[in-house]
């Protein structure tokens, strides 16, 4: 669908959504790029209603041919529904989901758009500079914020189940290996290790249960470029689970610019840890954290196998899931490799 | 013109640095750097693919042999990339069973034949790995 053609649906749909709303119209549309698991649109909606004119800004995340995971965007929606107005988590309002192809082609949903911010590149995490401390302390704040969110009566809990304490791991393991399995082109020996090390050296229970972020990492944040982190975006793999998986996966060595010394490339590791704690109150375990933080590396690679798949397929030809299949993966894979090899007598 | 490598290397250049920057604003311009950010990956790629599928495959027939393993895998009928990928691809399969079997064991020559796996698994790993160029301005 042409851009013209889905600016005239969607005012119209808005209209018929918006209480009191006339005369609707997209006074702009344009596409954002890097947003591959959905067909992202910032919008600017012109209206009147019984108070005067008015201007919306929007944004449309629509399902496309093909994407980076395959998530069903309802179970976005409600994840975001249930972060947003809760403690001082800065999440986008969600305003109108539709599961059917009538009204734009593809399902959708629609949430406010947070007007300040830009998101930061984790491959040059420096550019936060002077204010990597300040947004990694609000990084790692409202990360443990999401872990304390609470999981029942959640619209999350509605849209998804829960497991036992003792199955977070399994499931998220079982999930991803079947990715991997189901996706990859060519044989994953690094990948198929590290399942069978995972399975036989599972992590404690979860210490609770919360609603799971998914994709919580830099990249998939905006900040304003003085020190305050606007916006969390991207909850399509949000799930309820272990909330050491989003730890894990927030400090995964490829969103850090290579920085080992502080944790997401952003604080000194005792002092995220802390915070994360504080807000979460979760204790950090040790052994917890090890097995979620090798797990991280396989579920990437699940998702890039699913990423070159579809490109290779011709079903997504945005290049950055062809970057996916081959950097990302070849970054993950080497972390994997190098970690696990020594607990195997390799390298000593 | 056949240095394929040098090739890719220019057209990659050109599109982060002159294309990329035109189309700023526009969703085509994401597409344009990604895609001459990989193509001058791809261009150093292409000079070591051969070389690094040859080796993976004499490591995995090394490992088998040390296993006292018998692969019915038939050696790649040309060095094309798709050639020596498949022999590789037909291997890994069977090297995959192999490492299995071997942690099912507990005896000391079953561990360091894993140690052997575990070191072939790293330097292949470390051989995958594309170098990201460095460009000042662009956006991965």
């Amino acid at each position: 669908m042409r851009e013209a053609e889905l600016a005239e649906k969607f005012a119209a749909y808005a209209e018929a959504r918006l209480p009191g709303a006339r005369n609707a119209r997209v006074d702009s549309i344009n596409r954002i790029h890097g947003g591959a698991s959905r067909q992202t649109y910032s919008i600017d909606l012109a209206y009147e209603d019984a108070t005067g004119p008015k201007v919306k800004g929007l944004i449309l995340r629509r399902d496309p041919p093909d994407s980076l995971i395959d998530t069903e965007r309802r179970v976005e929606f409600a994840a975001i529904k249930s972060a947003f107005g809760q403690r001082d988590l800065p999440v986008p309002e969600a305003l109108f989901l539709e599961t059917g192809t009538e009204a734009l082609g593809a399902p959708f949903f629609v949430m406010g758009r947070i007007e300040s911010g830009t998101p930061l590149n984790p491959f040059k995490i420096e550019e936060v500079e002077p204010h990597r401390a300040a947004i990694g302390e609000q990084f790692f704040r409202y990360l443990g914020s999401i872990a304390a969110l609470p999981v029942e009566g959640s619209a999350l809990a509605q849209e998804t189940d829960s497991p036992a304490l003792t199955q977070c791991w399994r499931r998220e393991l079982d999930y991803w290996a079947n990715e991997i399995r189901s996706n990859a082109k060519d044989p994953q020996p690094v990948a198929e290790a590290a399942i069978r090390h995972l399975e036989a050296n599972p992590p404690p229970p979860a210490q609770r249960l919360s609603i799971v972020h998914g994709d919580y990492r830099t990249g998939n944040y905006l900040q304003d470029g003085a020190g305050m982190m606007t916006a969390i975006l991207d909850w399509e793999m949000a799930h309820i689970g272990d909330p050491y998986e989003d730890l894990a996966w927030a400090t995964d060595l490829l969103w850090c610019g290579n920085d080992q010394e502080r944790a997401a490339g952003l604080l000194p590791w005792p002092d995220a840890i802390a915070i994360w704690q504080q807000a979460s109150g979760c204790q950090f375990d040790p052994a917890a954290f090890e097995w979620w933080s090798l797990f991280a590396h396989v579920k990437a690679l699940g998702i890039w196998v699913t990423s070159e798949k579809a490109f290779a397929a011709g079903d997504n030809d945005d290049p950055i899931l062809a970057w996916s299949g081959w950097f990302t993966h070849a970054a993950h894979e080497l972390m994997l490799a190098m970690r696990l090899g020594p607990k195997y007598g390799a390298g000593i | 013109m056949s240095d394929i490598g040098m090739i890719l290397d220019r057209i990659g250049r050109k599109l982060v640095t002159e294309v990329a920057p035109k189309l700023d604003g526009d969703y085509s311009g994401g597409h344009a750097g990604m895609s001459g950010l990989m193509a001058v990956m791809a261009g150093e790629a292409w000079d070591g693919a051969a070389d690094r599928l040859a080796n993976e495959i004499a490591g995995m027939r090394g490992l088998f042999a040390l296993a006292g393993k018998q692969v019915a895998v038939p050696e790649s009928p040309s060095l094309k990339i798709s050639d020596l990928t498949a022999e590789r691809n037909e291997l890994a399969g069977y090297f995959v069973a192999l490492q299995m079997s071997l942690e099912a064991r507990e005896d000391d020559e079953a561990k360091a034949l894993n140690a052997k796996i575990w070191m072939h698994l790293m330097a292949t790993a470390m051989a995958r790995m594309p170098s990201p160029p460095d460009f000042p301005d662009a956006d991965e």
